[in-house]
């Protein structure tokens, strides 16, 4: 038994217990009182008739009229006179009163009064004994109304009672439901913390129960610390921070061939030109603090990604990647400004008498959209770079159209076509995530939305779908859509993306929730993926997705986490099902053993949580075998068919 | 509340606890005990002795002695004999003194053990004891009758409020008189200096056991009951 339904039955049991114990002491009380009365009223009346009589010659008449007289005026049940030889003489009774006493009351009570008795003397001699009975029976009566008084009245205060047991069971029972839901999610491995109850056994209990959660968070943040510094040892230039040419162009590879949202937006390439002139007039410290602040004011370009792409391609060239940006011409004026800065604090560094022609900082801009060759992206910059240095401006930057233009001449086209679309339906592809033994995990499940007769892939339309704030449209037509898709296939678990947008949107999560609900059959048929791409807001309002819709079976994953996996500390407490690992980290896994160890120990964290470890973008089959050797529990990517 | 130090808590032991219930219960059952002592119910010389010794000493206690001989002797004898006997006994060892004089107050009702104790005593306080001796030797309860009488004293007409023990051969005969004035058992009608008022006995009150009455908090606001249950708590009765 619960105890909370135990101290219910304790509650009632003492309500019960005081209840009837002071309705049976207050009767009997009043029972005995009243026996007490009644009798010495007998005997007192007895003995004064008797007395009367006495005094009086012993004329029948004279004495019948005493009684008489005694009894019509008085409450009595019976007076009667007996002789010696125990006859009557005289006699008067009355019958019982009987109100609406029921009669278990009356046997239940049974007044038992003895008859008050009196010897009449007659000079010296006895002439009788006089028995007198009061009439009691109204005593009954009023018993009975006192005790449904009582009864009343202890209703009222049993009713009192109960509402303040009420509050405070619940005081009891809130924190203990936090407590044991607590115990469960540590149990489930997610380290949630409370607030401490105010019950001193039940705090005791959440207190270690947070310090555990809390050490386990530390422990985390260390851990995956340790992990992003060996990781950024590995891809990272040493001097700039800037990504290495490898992993920089693995990162473009995989972006440009993914149905990724980045795979949209505009690369800035900036050459640093008179850079061996630089070392040799500056010194190597002064220059590498030059390019430090390059790559600083490049970095800033990028305000919708945590961690800018931008990679040193060899000594002097570097490349800036800004995916969902449009507008070459805005970031054209923009780069101005930032090389400028670069310049101004260049000055500051070196020699005030630095001419400015010393610093030649030549850059080239071009668009890039999915599917887009790599080495032809490459090609065209480095033509507008050449075009760009040629000129004797010390900053010159060329744009180069992209190959392919908008699907849409302006805006207003593309909100049409795009409101379009998802009122249409969008369509959904089917990519398998499978484990170790080649079974399937689940089937990542991007969207497609027809656009200009075509159905088009998430790069295209997403970077318009952001800027018309028609995410949360989306994502809920792409479960509307999953639905219909699990009505005819039940059997296949669905990687449906969520964006960041749709998650913090409250009325979002309201009408996802209802719609989840109303089909639960399907809900715990899908897998909800958000981008690694998390700010504390966006943690949070993942963190109320999670607890709102674990119960309906969902599971919760993070995808494309590769540079942000330092986060997962502030994540132990989501309950996530899974992370897919980005395919920078996972790219060509099978000959880098740092790549290998860096993955191993995020397989090793997460499994610590309850975490799977899914691997993104796996090409070849040697990739597949090295990431399940260092532990993953799943793979997908072109390299993945089941 | 502010956060708990590591210091140990002292626990209190299952088994002190237990000890602790029982305490508590011990204590409880023995308030009740001496709340509500057993009741003596029976006639007790043994401890009519101890009161006597307690609150008369020796003296009162030879007279007690004397009337435990008494009640001895007389167990086998008629009904005339003990009439007589216990008649003279009191007539001859209580002095008479006016209650005002005796305890101090107005119309005090001593029971024997105080009449003895005293050596002297008012008229009920006679009555009362001779009473007592009677259903002591076994005579019927009903034939004894405490009568209020009003008494002429000598020739004169001057008259005085007066008790005499009654003695019923049946319920409707003439009784026979235990007085303190005149010595001498007489037939009533012989006693004309006394006129018969009312008369009572503790048929009811001793009838079906004494222990209810004693119970019973009314009994000390009337002087009979108030006897009756001096007379229990001393042993008589």
């Amino acid at each position: 038994m619960s105890l909370i339904k135990q101290l219910w039955l304790a509650i009632i049991a003492l309500l019960l217990l005081s209840f009837v114990g002071s309705l049976a002491i207050s009767i009997a009380s009043s029972r005995d009182y009243i026996e007490q009365e009644v009798r010495i009223k007998n005997e007192d009346n007895a003995t004064a008739l008797a007395l009367s009589m006495s005094q009086l010659d012993k004329d029948i008449v004279i004495l019948e009229l005493l009684v008489a007289a005694q009894f019509d005026t008085g409450y009595y049940r019976s007076i009667i006179l007996r002789d010696t030889a125990n006859n009557v003489l005289i006699g008067r009774s009355a019958s019982e009163y009987s109100g609406d006493v029921p009669a278990w009351f009356r046997s239940l009570i049974q007044f038992n009064v003895p008859t008050g008795t009196a010897t009449v003397q007659d000079g010296w001699r006895q002439f009788g004994t006089l028995e007198l009975e009061s009439q009691h029976s109204f005593a009954y009566a009023s018993l009975w109304r006192s005790m449904l008084e009582l009864a009343g009245w202890f209703l009222l205060a049993g009713a009192i009672s109960l509402a303040i047991a009420t509050v405070l069971v619940r005081g009891i029972k809130h924190p203990l439901v936090r407590v044991v839901a607590q115990a469960k999610d540590i149990s489930a491995r997610r380290f949630t913390t409370i607030k401490e109850p105010r019950t001193l056994e039940l705090r005791e209990v959440a207190q270690a129960m947070n310090i555990l959660s809390a050490n386990v968070h530390h422990m985390l943040s260390q851990e995956s610390q340790k992990l992003d510094e060996l990781r950024r040892d590995l891809q990272h230039d040493r001097v700039t921070g800037a990504l290495n040419r490898d992993v920089f162009m693995g990162r473009l590879a995989s972006l440009l061939g993914s149905d990724d949202v980045r795979a949209t937006g505009l690369m800035l390439m900036v050459r640093v030109q008179t850079l061996e002139q630089l070392n040799e007039q500056l010194g190597h410290q002064a220059t590498d603090n030059l390019l430090r602040a390059l790559v600083q004011q490049l970095s800033q370009l990028d305000g919708s990604s945590e961690e800018a792409l931008i990679g040193r391609l060899n000594g002097s060239d570097f490349l800036l990647l800004l995916p969902l940006q449009e507008s070459a011409n805005k970031l054209a004026s923009l780069v101005r400004h930032a090389l400028e800065q670069v310049f101004e604090q260049a000055l500051k560094i070196v020699a005030v008498d630095t001419p400015r022609e010393m610093v030649r900082m030549p850059a080239a801009i071009v668009a890039y959209t999915p599917h887009d060759e790599r080495g032809t992206l490459l090609a065209t910059l480095d033509d507008a770079l050449a075009e760009a240095e040629s000129d004797s401006a010390h900053n010159r930057i060329v744009v180069r159209e992209g190959q392919q233009g908008s699907l849409f001449n302006n805006h207003v086209e593309w909100r049409t076509a795009l409101n379009k679309a998802i009122s249409q339906g969008p369509q959904l592809a089917y990519f398998p995530v499978i484990d170790a033994h080649n079974n399937v995990l689940h089937y990542e499940c991007p969207a497609r939305l027809k656009l200009a007769n075509e159905w088009q892939t998430a790069g295209v339309f997403i970077p318009w779908v952001s800027r018309f704030n028609l995410e949360p449209a989306l994502d809920i037509a792409v479960v509307k859509k999953s639905f219909a898709q699990l009505a005819i296939d039940p059997e296949h678990k669905m990687g449906i993306n969520l964006s960041i947008a749709s998650i913090t949107n409250a009325q979002f999560v309201t009408e996802l929730r209802a719609l989840l609900e109303k089909q639960p059959q399907h809900a715990k048929q899908l897998c909800f993926e958000v981008p690694a791409v998390l700010n504390a807001h966006a943690i949070g309002s993942l963190r109320g997705l999670c607890t709102a819709l674990r119960p309906l079976g969902c599971q919760f994953g993070i995808e494309h986490v590769g540079a942000e996996f330092t986060k997962l500390a502030d994540l132990h407490d989501v309950g996530l099902t899974y992370l897919k690992v980005d395919s920078s980290l996972i790219r060509g896994i099978h000959t880098s053993n740092e790549q290998q160890t860096i993955v191993r120990g995020m397989a090793t964290l997460c499994h610590s949580l309850g975490i799977q470890v899914i691997a993104e973008g796996v090409v070849e089959q040697a990739e597949l075998d090295s990431l399940f050797r260092a532990g993953l529990d799943g793979a997908t990517g072109p390299g993945v068919r089941v | 509340m502010a956060l708990m130090p590591d210091s140990p808590r002292p626990i209190l032991s299952p088994l002190s606890r237990r000890q602790f219930l029982a305490t508590v219960g011990a204590l409880i059952l023995g308030a009740g005990a001496s709340v509500f002592p057993t009741p003596a119910t029976a006639f007790n010389p043994q401890r009519l002795r101890q009161s006597m010794q307690q609150q008369y000493g020796t003296s009162g206690l030879a007279v007690l002695e004397a009337w435990f001989e008494l009640l001895e002797r007389l167990r086998r004898q008629g009904i005339q004999t003990q009439l007589r006997d216990v008649n003279d006994f009191f007539n001859r060892r209580i002095r008479w003194v006016e209650d005002i004089h005796n305890w101090g107050h107005e119309d005090f009702w001593a029971t024997p053990l105080e009449t003895m104790g005293q050596g002297q005593g008012d008229c009920e306080d006679y009555s009362i004891a001779k009473y007592v001796s009677l259903k002591q030797l076994d005579v019927p309860g009903e034939r004894l009758r405490m009568i209020y009488v009003r008494a002429r004293i000598g020739r004169s007409q001057i008259t005085q409020a007066h008790m005499v023990l009654g003695y019923y051969s049946t319920p409707s005969a003439e009784p026979l008189v235990l007085d303190n004035i005149a010595p001498s058992i007489s037939p009533a009608s012989q006693r004309t200096d006394l006129d018969p008022v009312f008369s009572f006995n503790s048929e009811g009150l001793w009838a079906g056991g004494s222990s209810e009455s004693r119970a019973d908090p009314l009994a000390r606001l009337s002087r009979w009951r108030s006897v009756v249950e001096r007379m229990q708590s001393q042993g008589f009765i």
